[in-house]
């Protein structure tokens, strides 16, 4: 059974520590039979939610652009890996812009009451956080959590793991980090493995 | 001597909440004939997200061409700064966010470069005031924020113990805040406090 993996790259610089980390991670999944696609903000136009809370008459974003399909695939995929570098002790201003853009399902959750997802839907979908900060004190991610919290509840997203290296100042770089790299590889190939026997066993039943 | 304040509005919707709130307190000081407001929205302006090159470690000044330029002088020279966000999704609204992570240039500046970030006369002489109102009534709504909020300070030459903030929750639908208990009161006091912090550091 296929399990669809899909990255997403909130840096605003490409090939940076961050990315990297995606990346081994995303190799992973795809040596252990993923099938894994990558998307790189970066490369996209798009804006941010403007608040207009039109979503919470129509369930829909009205705003149209190249996040729009993103979304979707989201929607769509079995794993999630959201990655964005630590600035100024939060996720980028990019990333933010992703999520924020999520509100509409919250207002079908909440505003709307027209969608729900299922325990064993929580089950099969699984979000993880890939994250580098130059900084190395051990609450340097604690801005980011609450936030990716809240984007994998809207999308009925089980928040799986954290893949995290701090101190990427002191390394210099993620390729001085002892083990990151090779962890974040070892987590991609796991997640993909533990998501086929769920997926198997789903479907027997 | 005159206090100057810079009080920004961060939200992308403009008159809700968050901005209802900052206007409550930009009322309280209209009050005091020493103190001079200037408030923008951030809505209005172009603040880009930052691009991580780097390049202000170098060249101590950011390389994208906005208002981010005319935001840095006004950050830099101002006595008090008051920013307001609303809470998305647990944190600072993007918009905000880009403006957070564009003070990038004050840390190379200060940390890489050595270089002055704020007038010497003002230096441990400035005061911030967060603002923030959020849908969710969970207590833990606004600590998303916090830690970023600290980071715009502290490059804007605030320290710690000068950083206050005015942060209702439970306040969901536009126009709510008006009809809050005691917002009015609680952003009168906040401004007051403000202002009294102000003169503090001056007789320092």
């Amino acid at each position: 059974m296929t399990v669809r993996v899909l990255g997403i790259s909130g840096s605003p610089r490409r090939g940076g520590n961050t990315e990297r980390l995606l990346d081994a991670f995303l190799k992973g999944a795809r040596d252990a039979g993923g099938d894994v696609e990558k998307v790189v903000l970066k490369k996209l136009k798009f804006r941010s939610c403007m608040g207009c809370n039109k979503c919470h008459n129509i369930g829909v974003c009205v705003v149209k652009d190249d996040l729009t399909p993103v979304l979707e695939r989201i929607s769509e995929t079995d794993v999630l890996a959201l990655s964005s570098p630590i600035y100024s002790m939060g996720i980028t201003s990019e990333l933010k812009a992703l999520i924020d853009r999520g509100q509409y399902l919250w207002a079908r959750k909440f505003v709307l009451n027209n969608l729900e997802f299922s325990a064993e839907h929580i089950k099969l979908h699984k979000g993880i956080f890939i994250s580098t900060a130059g900084q190395d004190t051990n609450d340097v991610f604690l801005g980011a959590y609450p936030v990716l919290t809240a984007f994998f509840n809207d999308f009925g997203i089980d928040y799986y793991e954290n893949i995290t290296a701090r101190g990427m100042d002191r390394w210099g770089g993620i390729d001085g980090h002892p083990d990151a790299l090779s962890e974040a590889e070892n987590k991609g190939s796991e997640i993909v493995r533990l998501m086929e026997e769920l997926k198997g066993k789903a479907a027997k039943e | 001597m005159e206090i100057s304040i810079l009080a920004i509005a961060g939200s992308p919707r403009r008159h809700g909440n968050s901005e209802d709130l900052l206007d409550f307190v930009l009322d309280s000081l209209s009050g005091y004939p020493d103190v001079r407001v200037e408030k923008l929205a951030l809505s209005m302006l172009d603040v880009n997200p930052c691009r991580g090159c780097n390049t202000c470690e170098k060249e101590g000044i950011c390389v994208i061409k906005d208002d981010m330029k005319m935001l840095e002088e006004k950050i830099a020279e101002a006595d008090a700064i008051i920013v307001s966000s609303p809470i998305y999704c647990m944190g600072l609204c993007a918009q905000v966010k880009a403006l957070v992570d564009r003070m990038q240039v004050f840390r190379s500046r200060r940390y890489v470069l050595k270089m002055p970030i704020v007038p010497p006369e003002k230096r441990g002489k400035k005061a911030g005031l967060f603002i923030s109102t959020a849908g969710q009534d969970w207590d833990w709504v606004f600590d998303g924020a916090v830690p970023s909020v600290k980071c715009f300070f502290h490059l804007a030459g605030i320290r710690d113990k000068d950083m206050y903030y005015l942060m209702i929750n439970n306040v969901d639908k536009k126009g709510e805040i008006k009809a809050h208990p005691d917002a009015g009161e609680q952003a009168r006091k906040a401004g007051e406090e403000l202002i009294e912090k102000m003169r503090r550091l001056r007789e320092d």
